[in-house]
Order: structure tokens, then sequence, then C-alpha cells
């Protein structure tokens, strides 16, 4: 998940003060980067560039699709390394474009938090014991209430359908986290992967999750204005921490909650692609975004989490789900089309 | 030679250089007032134009408010009708309401009169929303969704914000794009919803009836009767593309990317942030991608009163079509500074040359002044300043031929007195050597003979004592007329001092001649002179030398000269002596005299 809100003007200064120092310094050794705005700033580049004397080129993207056909363009020949979510990396490391790493090449992991300590039980970034991918940002996808409409804090995503919020409810206009948080809230054990037999019953609770909203939702600001003028109780938080600043800022009286059951997240990790010219080099950078002063850069600049520093919203017992792939993202993309239409059960 | 071309090019200099400050002058004035009245010109019609575009911005603006007028009358027409409010009270009969079709067939009839409506419905306010009646454009047919294919809408803004309306009020969703599936013609489209409740008349609010606008639909219907050339925008009140000649940059946000009129426009921030009602963007970047446009931009209030909502409608036209009778204009002007520069350039040719001809005729003046003294024609009758100069220089060359012509005078009088006795004006010594050194040359070349007969006066010494002095010269001048009576015009006749002449004779064929002129003169110089009445008589004693036997320098012919006739004068004087004759007679006695 991209951050939404990169800012544009830092973006623009940084490619041209990269695409000068690049030419300053041809003769330099450079490392390639392909990531997300807000990722690598353009001064902590320079310290690294500084500190390593070589020449770090910045490619930023903003969705999934394009960071796909970028690596995939000339078989990761193009760049070094990049940043990709862990639902992500499976099918880079499916199509052997992310090489696996050697960990003690990257001290700083052993300062991570203990929740991405243990690379293997991170779904998505292990493949037959080695490792392809290192942790560096996530944000999870908890529920918003307001303080003064419920009185107890939620504590699982089941509030949603409760008739005492009808129409006070907002959810979020996306068929493949919908689909897995019912299936949470069903007892499966596997969101991600949902059986042919169980989506009708699945289908059902969205639809009845449809008549308890007020609406759903499908940008983060626009999320905030719905919160705000239809005195909404319940929302969420599909853009996690950045929604819970931007109400708060806007002088909302909210809480924040981590369901029980589990809330989802994105968690972006640092891979290395096949085509890197200098590995050594690709890692000592990953490790250099492992720095504390880097890593919450990101947190203080983008209100990201960071997998170094305890974060404010989620205490670390509170359960994170990593975002999977899905058995089958269009055929929950068509049905949701036909639930979030006003389709009713006897259609399905 | 180098005088000549250095006046030529000095006259050229001149001419060339006022000719080029005066056409430079008269090329710069002609082109600043072309270039000042094109750039007023174009900037008139570039605000014309601009102004024109906002107006039209504006009254399409009004036209887009009274369509939906309309579009409200229709939502509020069918709400109103009694049968409406019975049918979304009525409980749901899935065996078919009659009333429910008759209300269909009404908004079918709606439906085919306004092809820019895409959809009408009946919905119920309670059970989620439910649709109770709803008729859809299908491509070319309309559609009746029934039983099952009815959708709950609960959720949807046009649902959930009209329901609180009050009976008469009509909510204005924003455009967006259509993404419910069943939709069918309005599927993924544009569309505007207009929603009004319906009442039961016991003032309980039953239901919606919704209205969805084909926005584009609108906007064709909207702009038929704009200029082909205008292209229109309409974007949300956060700068998001609704309308855009380029569709692929309209509804951004739907797709994840947003594509905004201020990045395109800038200046329509303004409006965005409230500091602006309307903008002119000029010039802007163009819609279509080539070269610049002009465009208004101007806020549509639309939905929401209360909460302030408004669209930005935008007319754009290409500027090269702002300015296509600029262009023409541009050639007009450039064709008469062509013209007046070309005029400017042979008045200034005109005007040099005037100025210049003048000047060129008094340096010609000069020159043949300073050459051979003449003096030609000047522009002395003009009334200018070169008209004083002239007259000026004439005076200037008068003044100074005279003062030559005196000095010419003067030297040849001192000429002459240096070259001439002063008694008889015969030539002297000086004078008969330079002739003589003359023929002697000349004699040289030719082979011709030359001859020099010496004369000494026999008993002048006598009259010259007895009668004086002044009767001696009168005697002197006389016989310098005879001499010079009894020779050729060209054949000189010099006195050397005292009672000594010589005569040159530079061209001779015979020596025997020289001896019959010899005789003449002597028998001449015997003839008596009359001087103031009293008769003298001379004689005279004649030596003859001849070149080149004689001798070829002048000193020893004239000395060879000079011994003949001593011994002329010894044989008894009135006689002539030949020096070769005297040498041959006498031996080396010419040697010892």
């Amino acid at each position: 998940m991209p951050l939404t809100n990169a800012n544009r003007h830092l973006l623009v200064g940084l490619v041209l003060a990269l695409s000068c120092s690049s030419s300053l310094a041809l003769a330099r050794e450079t490392l390639r980067v392909l990531t997300w705005p807000g990722y690598a700033d353009s001064d902590l580049v320079a310290i690294f560039e500084k500190r390593y004397d070589v020449t770090v080129e910045v490619t930023f993207v903003s969705t999934d699709d394009v960071l796909w056909e970028k690596i995939n363009a000339h078989e990761g020949a193009d760049f070094d390394v990049f940043a990709a979510n862990t639902a992500e990396q499976t099918r880079y490391i499916d199509r052997g474009l992310s090489l696996p790493l050697d960990i003690s090449n990257i001290p700083n992991t052993r300062h991570q938090l203990p929740r991405f300590s243990d690379l293997k039980s991170i779904p998505g970034i292990s493949r037959e014991g080695k490792v392809y991918a290192i942790p560096y940002t996530y944000a999870e996808m908890g529920l918003i209430y307001d303080r003064k409409q419920v009185k107890e804090p939620p504590t699982s995503m089941a509030a949603m359908w409760d008739p005492r919020y009808k129409g006070r409810v907002l959810a979020y206009n996306g068929s493949s986290h919908n689909f897995t948080i019912v299936a949470l809230l069903l007892g499966s054990k596997t969101p991600f992967q949902i059986k042919d037999r169980e989506f009708k019953r699945i289908v059902d609770r969205l639809i009845a999750l449809r008549r308890n909203v007020l609406t759903f939702y499908s940008q983060p600001e626009e999320s905030i204005e719905l919160f705000r003028e239809n005195s909404a109780a319940l929302m969420f938080a599909n853009y996690g921490t950045q929604q819970v600043e931007q109400l708060r800022k806007a002088g909302a009286d909210i809480g924040y909650v981590i369901p029980k059951e589990g809330a989802l997240a994105w968690l972006d990790c640092w891979a290395i692609t096949r085509g890197v010219r200098n590995k050594r080099l690709a890692e000592q950078w990953i490790d250099y975004t492992l720095e504390k002063n880097v890593s919450s850069a990101l947190t203080k600049r983008q209100g990201l989490a960071n997998t170094v520093e305890p974060a404010t919203s989620a205490d670390s017992s509170s359960q994170l789900i990593w975002l999977q792939p899905v058995e089958d993202f269009n055929l929950r993309t068509s049905l949701w089309d036909r639930i979030i239409s006003g389709d009713r059960p006897e259609k399905f | 030679m180098t005088g000549q071309k250095n006046s030529s090019r000095i006259s050229f200099g001149i001419a060339f250089k006022l000719g080029v400050i005066l056409a430079t002058f008269g090329v710069l004035a002609s082109g600043l007032t072309g270039y000042y009245s094109y750039t007023a010109s174009r900037n008139l019609l570039v605000k014309t134009a601009e102004r024109d575009l906002l107006t039209s911005a504006q009254v399409l603006g009004r036209r887009l408010s009274i369509a939906l007028g309309e579009v409200a009358k229709d939502a509020l027409l069918l709400a109103g009708i009694p049968v409406t409010a019975r049918i979304a009270g009525a409980p749901d009969d899935p065996s078919g309401d009659p009333r429910k079709t008759a209300i269909a067939d009404t908004f079918a009839a709606l439906l085919a009169v306004h092809p820019e409506y895409f959809q009408v419905r009946l919905i119920s306010t309670d059970n989620n929303g439910m649709e109770l009646v709803r008729v859809d454009r299908d491509q070319d047919s309309l559609k009746r969704v029934v039983g099952v294919d009815l959708q709950e809408k609960g959720h949807y803004p046009y649902v959930f914000q009209a329901s609180p309306l009050a009976v008469g009020q009509v909510y204005l969703s924003k455009i967006i794009i259509n993404h419910e599936q069943g939709a069918h013609s309005g599927l993924d489209k544009p569309t505007l919803q207009v929603a009004t409740p319906v009442e039961s008349g016991h003032g309980r609010k039953l239901g919606l009836l919704v209205i969805n606008v084909d926005l584009n639909g609108l906007f064709g219907l909207l702009k038929a009767d704009l200029p082909g050339d205008f292209d229109v925008f309409l974007t949300n009140e956060w700068g998001d593309f609704l309308i855009h000649p380029d569709p692929s940059r309209t509804f951004g946000f739907d797709r994840g990317r947003r594509v905004l009129v201020q990045d395109t426009f800038e200046r329509v921030s303004e409006i965005i942030q409230g500091q602006a009602e309307s903008v002119l963007v000029n010039p802007g970047a163009s819609a279509r991608q080539s070269g610049e446009s002009v465009a208004a931009f101007a806020k549509l209030a639309f939905g929401d009163v209360k909460a302030r909502r408004f669209v930005i409608l935008g007319l754009s036209q290409p500027l090269q079509n702002v300015l296509r009778e600029t262009r023409l204009l541009g050639i007009n002007t450039m064709q008469m500074v062509l013209g007046f520069s070309l005029l400017a350039i042979i008045l200034s040719a005109i005007v040099s040359r005037a100025m210049t001809g003048p000047l060129n005729m008094m340096v010609r003046a000069a020159k043949r002044f300073s050459a051979d003294h003449a003096i030609v024609d000047l522009p002395v009758t003009r009334n200018d300043e070169v008209g004083l100069l002239a007259r000026t220089f004439r005076d200037m060359q008068t003044q100074i031929n005279a003062r030559l012509t005196e000095l010419y005078e003067s030297q040849r009088d001192v000429d002459h007195i240096a070259r001439h006795d002063a008694l008889t004006g015969l030539a002297n010594r000086l004078m008969l050597y330079d002739r003589l050194e003359h023929a002697i040359a000349a004699s040289q070349r030719s082979g011709r003979r030359i001859a020099l007969i010496f004369i000494d006066l026999d008993r002048f010494k006598e009259i010259n004592d007895t009668h004086g002095h002044a009767v001696g010269d009168k005697v002197l001048k006389a016989v310098s007329n005879r001499l010079k009576k009894m020779v050729r015009e060209v054949d000189t006749v010099a006195r050397l001092g005292g009672d000594e002449f010589v005569i040159l004779f530079d061209s001779i064929d015979d020596p025997r001649e020289i001896a019959i002129i010899a005789q003449k003169v002597i028998d001449g110089l015997r003839l008596p002179l009359e001087i103031d009445g009293q008769e003298y008589r001379m004689g005279a004693s004649l030596g003859i030398s001849v070149c080149p036997q004689d001798g070829d320098n002048a000193t020893e012919l004239l000395d060879k000269a000079d011994l003949a006739m001593y011994r002329a004068k010894k044989a008894g004087g009135d006689t002539f002596r030949f020096y070769t004759s005297v040498a041959a007679d006498e031996g080396q006695l010419r040697l010892v005299p």
C-alpha cells in the first residue's frame, strides 16, 4: 500500500537533486533503488551516498502494478533494491526476480522489534528456509470509533454489524480486505484462501454489513469528511494511523483499536533484485534504512510505523495479520461489485 | 589617380552615411509603429476573446443551472403524482402491482423525451433503500427492472443524504462515475443523481424519486451551439476534471490517479481556494496539447448550498484561433512596414543625394580648379548654406585667379628682363646661349646646319664719342630694328653688349646662303641711319661660324664667329669672313690672333 499523501514538491526536488548529482558523479558506483514516495528522502539518501561514496538513483512508484512492471521489464536488471509488501513479495520470489538474503550482512535487523525479527513467521517473504525480504514499514487496519457515541471501545470488527450503530458505520469500498475480515470473523484460519463453499456465507455477511453501514468510502480524505459530516460512530481504518491522525487534526474525539481477532496490515519489505550489480551495497542500503534515525524519520515525516520503535497505535501484543495474496482476486472483486451495487442475497 | 579614389570614397561615404541614418530612422519608425499597433490589436483581441470566453462560461453555467432546474422539476413532478406516494407506502407486492406498471410507463415516457437521462427510479426509504420502480436506458431501448434485479441503495449518498430533505427540496449528488452493477447504459458513465423525497398525504416520508443524469449527454446539449473550437471543462470543487476534451483526463480520482485542473491551468486554484469567482488564463497550456490557449473558468454553485458545494466550468479556445485575425493584421502591418521602409530608403537616398550632390559638384570644381584653374558651374543660385558656400568658393576662385594672373605677369617681366637687352629689346647673351644650345641639340638630331653671324659695328665708337651716349643708344636701337627686319622671324638676333650683335640661324641648307645673308646685312647696315634729323653712316664687320664643322658647343661657335669677325675687321671692315675660310687661309693664325 503506497503512501497516498506523497509530498509532490519533495519528490520533484529529489528527482532534480538526484539527476544533478548523478550526472556529476558518473564515475562513482551507483545504487538503483525502486521504492515508494517517502521511503527514500533526499537528505537521508545524501548521507548514505557520502558514507559509502556512491551515487543513489531513486525511482518512485505509486502502485503495485507499476512496481511489478518496472522490476519485470528486464528481469530485474534495471534496479538493485526495491520495496514491496508481503502480499506482493510472493510473486517476485515465484518469478525468481528477488534473491535470498544473508541476514548476517544486515546487522541492524537485530534491532528490529520482535514482531519482525522472526522473519520465517512473516508470510510471503521466505521460501525453502531462505529469507527474501526485510520488513521496513507497515500500517495496520484497525477500527476508529467516536468516543462520544461509543462508550465501550469495541474489541472486534463485529461491531460494524452491531444494529445499535446502524447507519453510523463507515466501511471501506474494497473487495479483498472486506472478504478477509469477514473470513477472519467467521473463525477462518486461512482468511486469504477462502474456499468456494464459504463464499455464499461471507457474501451474506457482507450484505448484512452493507445494510448496517452509512456508506463505503474509498479515499482517506473522503472518509474524514463522511465521518465528521454524518456523525459516524465507527469506521474501518483501511489507511490506519493516517486516518487517525487526520481525524484528530480535524478535532474529532476518536479512539483507535486493533480488534482481538487481529488487524490486517500491509508490511513493506526491502528485497534485492536478481539483476543487482553490487549485492553488498544493496545490503548496506537495507541496513542503513533500519538505522534508528532513518526509520524514525519515516514515522515522523510520513506517519508510518517503523520496525525498530514500538508503534503508538498498536501495542506489541496486538495481532497483526500481514497481507497475503488472495485465492482469487477477480472473484472477490466481481462479487463485491454486486454487493455494493445493492444486489440482495437471493441474487447470489 | 589616388586623389580621385580618395575623393570619390569620401563623397560616397557622406551620401551613404546620411542615407543609412535617414533610412534607419524611417525603417525604425515604421517598424515600431507597426509593431506597437500589432501588439495592441493582438492584446485587444485576446482580451476580447477572454471576455467572450468568460461570458460564454457564465452563460453555460446559467444554462446548466436551468437544465438542472428542469431535471429537478421533472423529479418533483413525478414525486408529486399521488399514485407514486401510494406505491411507496404499499407493502412489497411480488405479484406485480398494476399501479407500478403505470408509474414505470410514466418514467419511460420521461426517459423517452430526455435522452440525457440514464435512469428514473422510485426508491423506498425503508428496506435498506430498496428500489420499487426502476426504468433504465439500455442502449437505444428502455428497460424496466423488476423482481430480484431490484437493488438496495440505502448506502448511496443519493439515498442517505436525500432522505432527510423536506418535500419540495431537491438533492444533487456529486458528479461521479456510476459503478452500480446492472445500471445498463449508465454503468461506468459520468453521472449526476437528482433526488427528491416522496411523501404520503400525512407528511410521512415514504421514498425518493431519483433521476440519473448523463453528464456528457447533458453537456452535449448545453454546448451544442458553442463555437466548434471551444473546449469545455468541468471540474469538481477540488479541481478533478469531470469533463475534458481528452476523456482520459476525466475522473482520475476514480482510477486512483487524480488529474487536477490547477496542474494545467494554475490560476484556477484561486477559485478552488475561494479567492476568486472566475479567472482568466492566458496564455495557458492548451488542452489539445498543441500550442497555447486562452481560457476562462467560472465557479458555479452546485448542489448543497449550505455546504457551499460548487463546480468549476471552463471554456478554452486555442490562442491561434483567437489570433487568426491578428495573423492577417500582422501580414498587413508587415506589408505596410515593408512599404514604408522601402519608401524611407528611397527618400533617404534621394535626400542624401540632394544634399551631397552640390557638395560633390564643389569637390569636382575644387579639383578642376586646382588642376587648371578653370572655373566651372557651381550651385551659386541656391538660397541655402550650400549656395553660400558655392558663392564664397566662387569668389575665392576669382580672387585666386586674379592674384595668379598678376604673379604670372610679373614673372614674365622678370623673365623677359633677365633674357633681353634692356636697350634694344633684343635677346641678351644668356638667351643667345640658351637658344644656341637648343639649336645645337636640334641640329645634332636633324643633321641640319646652324650658323652664327658675329657683327661688330664699324665707326660706332666715333659716333658715340662725338655725339654722346644718347645718340649712341639711339643708333644701337635703330641698328637692332634694322637687323630684325633683315632676318626671319625664327632667327635670333642678340646683342652681346657695346656694338656687338649676333644672329643665330638655326636651320640652313647651304653655307652659301649664309654668305648672301651676310652680304645683305652688311649692305643694310651701310645705309645711312637718320636719328633726330641727322644722318649717320656706319659699316659692319661680320664673322661667321657654322655648326657642325666649326664646333659643337655654344662657346666655341661664338668664339670662332668672333675670331672670324676680327679677321673681317682687320681686312678693313664692311666685309665678312667665314671662320673656315679664315682657318684655311691663315693656317695656325687663328690660334695666335
